[in-house]
């Protein structure tokens, strides 16, 4: 996982999936895409959450 | 010699000795500082007393506790006030005033009112906590935000703490594997240096970038958690730019970096599964959405395949309809095309019975007609029947193929030819042939 991977962003970009998917109005063929999107970034999260990160911050000081 | 009068110091200490019994003959309950404290190896204690006035000493007295009064009193101050027996605190003792020829005036002392000890540190304490509470140093950490997932922690305990190692095990050996940053900053977590040890590494740590900054005790003696009370450490935690979180664990009281803290527990333990929490939080979040998504999905794929099997539905009932339709008018059509086909037939055969009628009148007049005109043939053929020419004397001659010769240009010498007589017949070979103009046709016969 990149090191500036924004997780805050990355559940916001979730929100929005499981409005779009819960929504409706959209299309089975829009679903397809944003289902395997929200897979990547679930993995990518849970994943954040056990990551040893380095400590970036105090290097760029 | 002088005649003076003079007495030896051995008398002078025993007329001391005897006023001073005289004059304090009872015990006296004093109120003193300690100024120094030195517990002996043969079991008294020697202390010294003091006052002070504005910042300066204005008494002292040496003291000192029988080693069969010390370790119950100590023990029974220790237990009652939580606070070490030690210099630097102000108690009140009850004293007999001794003076020993030898060492001079000293003050025994036999008892310690605790609930003197508890009131000071009380009023201390209250004194402190409003003055904290005036110049706006309690909430101050509170405005300070715990960023959701924090990860950079530094940690000021005494390495040897058994709560330090729990909190570390119980942090980094969680069963979900979250992971975290710890920087151990080592502090005196008792005593006198206590509030200063911890105090420089709250600031040796604060430009670090941490998360946040744990000030872990757990473990070790239930005394001196006076120093947690410290206004001094109080206001460096209060103005600590980074989010300070206390485990001082002792359920007791509440301690005054418990209040200034941003947030405080009561166990290293709980102060861990404040952070595995907030992980677990942040988990179940994304399992909540996982499930939104999934649900939704599912949903929309039930909800397509109705739309699906409905049109599917629609579809059928209306090709059945358009066949039922087609069939209908096939139906029709077939109808008419039958009803038509009969009447043409009808027509047809009305027809044909027309034309076979004309045809058999038609047929009818040709016959008769043919008749006569077969009769005027026969007449005909009768007045040219070859038979009646022959019986005049007329021949027929006929060629090898026996068709009536009536040139000699179809006749070669040498072939053999017919004759036909009214009565019979013979045959002749050509001898000789002689080709004559059309009407002079002569055929000599050998």
């Amino acid at each position: 996982m990149s090191e500036n991977f924004d997780y805050a962003k990355a559940i916001a970009e979730l929100e929005e999936i499981a409005a779009k998917v819960e929504n409706p109005e959209t299309k089975l063929d829009d679903i397809d895409a944003l289902v395997a999107r929200s897979k990547v970034l679930l993995d990518e999260c849970r994943k954040y959450l056990r990551t040893v990160k380095e400590k970036i911050d105090s290097i760029g000081d | 010699m002088g005649g003076r009068d003079y007495i030896d110091l051995l008398e002078l200490q025993s007329r001391i000795k005897e006023s001073i019994a005289d004059a304090f003959p009872g015990r006296y309950w004093v109120k003193a500082e300690i100024a120094s404290w030195s517990p002996r190896a043969n079991g008294h204690c020697y202390l010294s007393l003091s006052q002070s006035r504005a910042g300066k000493s204005v008494a002292e007295a040496r003291a000192m506790i029988w080693k069969w009064h010390y370790p119950t009193l100590k023990a029974l101050f220790e237990e009652q006030t939580g606070q070490h027996l030690q210099a630097g605190i102000t108690v009140l003792v009850r004293v007999q005033v001794s003076f020993s020829e030898l060492y001079g005036i000293s003050l025994y002392i036999d008892d310690i009112d605790t609930s003197f000890t508890l009131g000071q540190q009380a009023l201390e304490r209250k004194r402190n906590i409003e003055r904290l509470q005036k110049d706006g140093y309690m909430d101050m950490q509170k405005e300070l935000a715990l960023p959701e997932l924090p990860y950079r922690l530094a940690v000021i305990t005494s390495n040897t703490a058994a709560g330090y190692q729990d909190f570390r095990n119980h942090l980094l050996n969680n069963p979900e594997g979250y992971a975290f940053q710890l920087d151990l900053y080592e502090a005196l977590m008792q005593g006198e240096q206590a509030p200063a040890s911890i105090m420089d590494a709250l600031e040796e740590a604060a430009g670090e970038g941490y998360d946040a900054i744990l000030i872990l005790r757990g473990g070790g003696s239930e005394l001196d958690l006076a120093c947690f009370d410290d206004y001094e450490l109080a206001i460096a935690i209060a103005t600590c730019p980074v989010p300070v979180m206390t485990a001082i664990g002792h359920d007791k009281d509440l301690h005054i970096a418990d209040m200034v803290a941003n947030t405080f527990v009561k166990t290293p333990t709980a102060l861990a599964d404040l952070f595995l929490d907030a992980y677990a939080a942040q988990d179940a979040l994304l399992d909540r959405l996982a499930q939104r998504i999934g649900g939704g999905l599912m949903r929309l794929v039930n909800e397509s395949e109705l739309r699906l099997s409905r049109a599917e539905n629609s579809v059928s009932q209306a090709v059945q309809r358009r066949i039922g339709a087609l069939e209908m008018l096939l139906q029709r059509i077939v109808g008419r095309i039958s009803r038509g086909l009969l009447q043409k037939y009808t027509q047809v055969a009305r027809l044909a019975d027309n034309v076979q009628h004309r045809l058999q009148f038609a047929a009818a007049a040709r016959v008769s007609q043919e008749v006569s005109v077969l009769a005027l043939k026969e007449a005909r053929i009768r007045a040219t029947d070859p038979r009646n020419i022959l019986s005049l004397g007329y021949v027929l001659v006929t060629g090898k193929d026996h068709q009536v010769l009536k040139t000699v240009n179809k006749v070669a010498v040498g072939d053999r030819i017919g004759v036909r007589f009214q009565d019979g017949s013979l045959t002749a070979k050509v001898d000789e042939i002689y080709a004559e103009h059309i009407d002079n046709n002569k055929v000599n016969i050998a």
